[in-house]
């Protein structure tokens, strides 16, 4: 199929979400609509797909000018869609979500289970992503829950292009790489694809051709050779640094310490299983782990949303097992929550209010129990201007925020108080390239005034740029604690499971630290200080080992490995 | 490392306690025990008899000793969901628990010189008596699976009760009243649907108020009826639906004939119901999108299911149900309209509906359990002479209600869309 949008436009009121948009996707070709948050992507797709009216401008399918009042009419043209957020019913089988409006009916209206069982079989098998058709959605990991929302959009009734909305958002390394494998055979067998994405990485590994887009227009059109720094200035419309800027770590003494933590969940699973945990102050610490080994309900323990069965928590020695999580707050503890909609903001509540939810009953945000309404106002005018989020107003809700403002709010919150200890859940998960840059320098800036920050992150890029120390989380423990130099393969191998890779693959002064316990402060500050001097010697052999950890290694050692420390 | 961490203990897994429930039950199961040695004297005496069929067919059992037995029963049972078993034998286990405790209740309860316990009539009865509940739970069931919450299923009764017997009276039909019934009920609901889906109301509000517009508006013409005359006369339906087509014949069987071949068309309707329902809700189109709008209406937005509409037309069928369900009130039993004559039933389906899961067969099995302590209840007091003053008895089938959702049933899920409105331009 050959798409052409010409000068497609959507106006909300005043506001253009898309001005003029001109595309043209080729048959078998994989196009990439790269764009920060609130740039209009999703707007455009929505309207790709009937969702949305356009106000104004042309959508050609092979030259033919279509209109579609719903998602039926897209489905019917043969475009299929996959959703940034899954529209998948949990509660139903496989089968069910993929038959979920042309169903596999007898008589009657009645639905044959085989015949939808089978059509699932035959998409899974014809594109080689398998799926059990009995399985309740639920129940399956975030990577297959993708697999069938493709095999849903695959499953229409001649689906010839396949947009997929921001696809690896929520994906682990390994879920990216098959699914990248995924497009690329899927393109090669006659499928186009519109690929949407802010993460530059993955569009040069698998796009034919790039429009970015920014503030509803179509900036540049490239070729995925483009560098990564000409593809994230087109999105920004500025230079931006890709890499963090940082001086070696100067740890002090301990901030966070974590003994024999043990958490078991409403099924009887031990979810923390002993784990043991040190971050000292002037110290990040990264948390590496494929999601789902425990790192939420660690972050939810040490802040005192969850109740652990065993174990202590200290924070500067003193052991808050016991304290309500506004106690811990007050005690010096900051927390960047993983889920920013649930945890993180109020969205019905203002700018100005959310920048005060930890200090809303301190002077001078409060008198005698009565909010200080200029005080907080007056909060919020500093804070929007320090940590430049884009809104109208402070008074505006936090709901009307794109996803990287709202994380700033977050931030600035955060940010906006002495504090001792930081844990900082996915900080720029959903941000895209400009505020990841931001939050990124901000939290190296954290550090140097001595805080001791616990990075819990799902990407190892993140993880790299920003740690000074890496523990290797697996089934509710720690069962490494490595250097930042150490290459990404065996840090892979841990988050495995595989056992412990460390020897071989490690330096001299990062296998003196201890794979369980926190080693003494001097350990750390030597292991440290000669990471500066041995950072390029040992990051070289990284380079030629592509293939340790997702795809995102793939492209990013070259980038990313090398001029890290600058 | 990482091998030894992997294992999750897989006792957790296998065996479950239930510690609430297992004391709830030993303490019950004791106690009552304990009562009945300490004051059933040794001679009484409880008589079960199958009064329509076979009337000479009686067992007469020792009161304390039965009434002991089956306490301990009970104790026994929650002795070994303390202890913890199986997955998926605790409903088995409980219910087991709790038929030997009403059951030894009731022996005790009717264990009186003279007094024959008709069990027949009783059963068939707890069948007759379920309908309003299996009627508004199907309502209820069908709208809430749709992501609509429907509280106004006590106004669809009162709509359909107060026109089923206008219309019967001015067709001089009760069939014709049955229909004027569900077109009542499938009215009142409209405005519902209308205002859940095109405007987006909060559906609890809307639900009140049109309870409160039914009670006002069959009140007043309650009234206007009784000045004018001639428009609230009873009309009723044959007792015995199958007599008509020539099966009246098995009624005669005992026990399941008066329960089932001997009862009146709204209990075959009532029943068709459920299942007819069940199947659809579970193996047509029309109740996977049905299903699929109730839980995640994006989803069946996304794949060209006009969420609204659906809406609209299933919470409008709903309202014939219930409307249906009204007339029970009065063609089913032959009676004239009073003023909030469903006192309250059409709230005391919501929670059937809730304490079967938003399931059909399970909301049945719940409009059961509500038919017979209903139906004991009035029993007992219309037998007289119980310690226990008539309208406490009458508190019993609520008091059951509280039982049975805190204990049997614990945590229900309901559709997770359900009492959302949808909008399709907010994503």
């Amino acid at each position: 199929m050959r798409l052409e949008l010409q000068g497609l436009t959507k106006k909300f009121g005043s506001f253009t979400a898309d001005d003029d948009i001109d595309l043209v996707v080729e048959p078998g070709q994989i196009h990439a609509v790269l764009g920060e948050n609130g740039a209009g992507k999703s707007t455009l797709m929505n309207m790709l797909y009937g969702i949305l009216k356009p106000t104004s401008g042309k959508i050609l399918i092979d030259g033919e000018p279509v209109e579609f009042s719903g998602p039926g009419d897209a489905i019917a043209a043969g475009i299929g869609m996959v959703h940034q957020h899954f529209k998948l019913v949990g509660p139903f089988s496989v089968a069910d979500n993929v038959q979920l409006g042309r169903e596999h009916t007898r008589a009657a209206g009645v639905l044959s289970a085989r015949a939808a069982r089978q059509a699932v079989r035959d998409v899974s098998e014809q594109y080689g992503l398998h799926l059990d058709p009995d399985a309740i959605c639920e129940d399956l990991p975030v990577g297959v829950q993708q697999r069938i929302e493709i095999v849903k959009a695959l499953s229409g009734p001649k689906t010839e292009l396949l947009i997929l909305d921001e696809p690896t958002a929520v994906l682990t390394p390994a879920e990216i790489r098959e699914l990248l494998g995924i497009m690329r055979s899927l393109a090669d067998s006659g499928t186009s694809i519109l690929f949407i994405s802010h993460k530059l990485k993955e569009v040069q590994a698998v796009a034919d051709t790039v429009t970015v887009i920014r503030r509803g227009k179509v900036v540049a059109e490239l070729e995925p050779s483009a560098s990564e720094t000409e593809m994230a200035s087109a999105m920004v419309g500025r230079e931006v640094a890709l890499t963090v800027d940082k001086t070696p770590a100067e740890p002090g003494e301990p901030r966070l310490e974590v003994r024999d933590l043990t958490v078991v969940n409403d099924a009887g699973v031990k979810v923390l299983n002993g784990l043991d945990l040190t971050v000292h102050a002037g110290e990040i610490v990264g948390l590496a782990g494929i999601e789902g080994n425990g790192q939420t309900e660690l972050a939810r323990a040490v802040l005192g949303l969850l109740h652990p069965d065993r174990g202590s928590i200290a924070v500067d020695g003193v052991n808050v097992a016991r304290l309500s999580p506004a106690a811990r707050i007050d005690a010096g503890l900051g927390y960047i929550p993983e889920d920013r909609a649930r945890d993180g903001v109020i969205t019905e509540f203002t700018v100005a209010e959310n920048l005060v939810l930890n200090q809303y009953r301190n002077e001078p945000y409060a008198k005698h129990g009565v909010t200080d309404a200029a005080a907080v106002r007056e909060r919020a005018v500093d804070s929007i201007a320090e940590f430049d989020i884009r809104t109208q107003s402070p008074n505006e809700p936090v709901a009307s925020l794109s996803g990287g403002n709202q994380q700033k709010v977050i931030i600035a919150r955060e940010f906006s108080r002495p504090r001792r200890l930081l844990v900082a859940a996915q900080p720029t998960r959903g941000v895209d390239v400009g505020a990841t840059e931001f939050i990124h320098s901000r939290l190296i800036a954290e550090r140097d005034t001595g805080t001791g920050v616990l990075l819990i992150s799902s990407e190892l890029d993140e993880i790299y740029a920003l740690a000074d120390r890496i523990a290797v989380i697996y089934n509710g423990r720690i069962v490494g604690e490595v250097g930042p130099e150490t290459p990404r393969e065996s840090i892979g191998r841990l988050m495995v499971g595989a056992e412990a890779p460390e020897p071989d693959a490690q330096d001299a002064e990062a296998s003196e630290t201890p794979p369980t316990d926190a080693a003494p402060p001097e350990t750390e500050t030597s292991s440290t200080s000669t990471q500066d001097s041995a950072t390029p010697d040992t990051e070289m052999p990284d380079a030629p080992t592509p293939d340790a950890s997702g795809p995102d290694a793939d492209e990013d050692d070259a980038t990313n490995g090398g001029d890290r420390e600058r | 490392m990482a091998v030894a961490t992997a294992a999750i203990e897989p006792e957790t897994r296998a065996r479950r306690r239930h510690p609430k429930a297992g004391i709830a039950y030993v303490v019950l199961g004791i106690a009552l025990a304990a009562a009945a040695l300490a004051v059933v004297g040794p001679g009484r005496e409880t008589t079960f008899a199958l009064d329509r069929t076979i009337g000479d067919a009686q067992w007469t059992v020792p009161t304390r000793t039965t009434v002991t037995v089956l306490a301990l029963l009970a104790a026994l049972a929650g002795g070994w969901l303390l202890a913890g078993m199986r997955r998926g034998l605790y409903r088995l286990v409980s219910t087991i628990a709790l038929a030997a405790l009403v059951i030894g209740l009731i022996t005790w309860a009717v264990a009186r010189p003279g007094v024959v316990f008709p069990v027949e009539a009783v059963l068939a009865g707890s069948l007759f008596l379920s309908l309003p509940f299996i009627f508004g739970a199907l309502s209820g069931v069908v709208c809430e699976r749709s992501g609509v919450i429907n509280i106004g299923i006590e106004g669809q009764f009162l709509m359909g009760a107060f026109a089923g017997v206008f219309v019967a009276n001015i067709a001089d039909n009760p069939y014709a009243g049955m229909l004027g019934a569900m077109i009542a009920g499938a009215l009142s609901t409209m405005l519902l649907a209308l205002l859940a889906t095109k405007y987006q109301v909060n559906q609890v509000v809307v639900g009140v108020i049109l309870n409160l517009l039914a009670l006002g508006f069959t009140g007043f013409m309650y009234d206007q009826l009784k000045t004018t005359g001639g428009y609230n006369s009873p009309y009723g339906v044959a007792s015995n639906a199958l007599d008509g087509i020539g099966l009246g014949f098995l009624s005669g069987i005992p026990v399941v004939g008066p329960v089932l071949f001997d009862q009146n068309i709204f209990v075959y309707i009532g029943l068709f119901l459920v299942f007819a329902i069940w199947f659809a809700l579970f193996h047509t189109r029309w109740g996977l999108r049905t299903r699929s709008v109730g839980e995640h209406p994006a989803a069946a937005d996304s794949m060209g299911v006009n969420v609204n509409r659906l809406r609209f037309w299933n919470v409008t069928a709903a309202g014939l149900i219930s409307g249906f369900g009204g007339a029970f009130f009065t063609i089913a039993n032959s009676l004239a309209f009073n003023k909030n004559m469903t006192a309250g039933l059409g709230f005391v389906a919501l929670a059937v509906m809730i304490v079967g899961r938003w399931n059909p067969l399970g909301a049945l099995a719940g409009a059961l359990i509500f038919g017979f302590t209903t139906q004991i209840a009035d029993y007992l007091d219309a037998m007289g002479g119980s310690p226990v003053p008539g309208p406490f008895l009458q508190m019993l089938p609520y008091a059951v209600t509280l039982v049975v959702v805190a204990g049997l049933i614990g945590r229900a899920k309901a559709p997770a869309a359900d009492g959302v409105p949808y909008n399709p331009g907010d994503q």
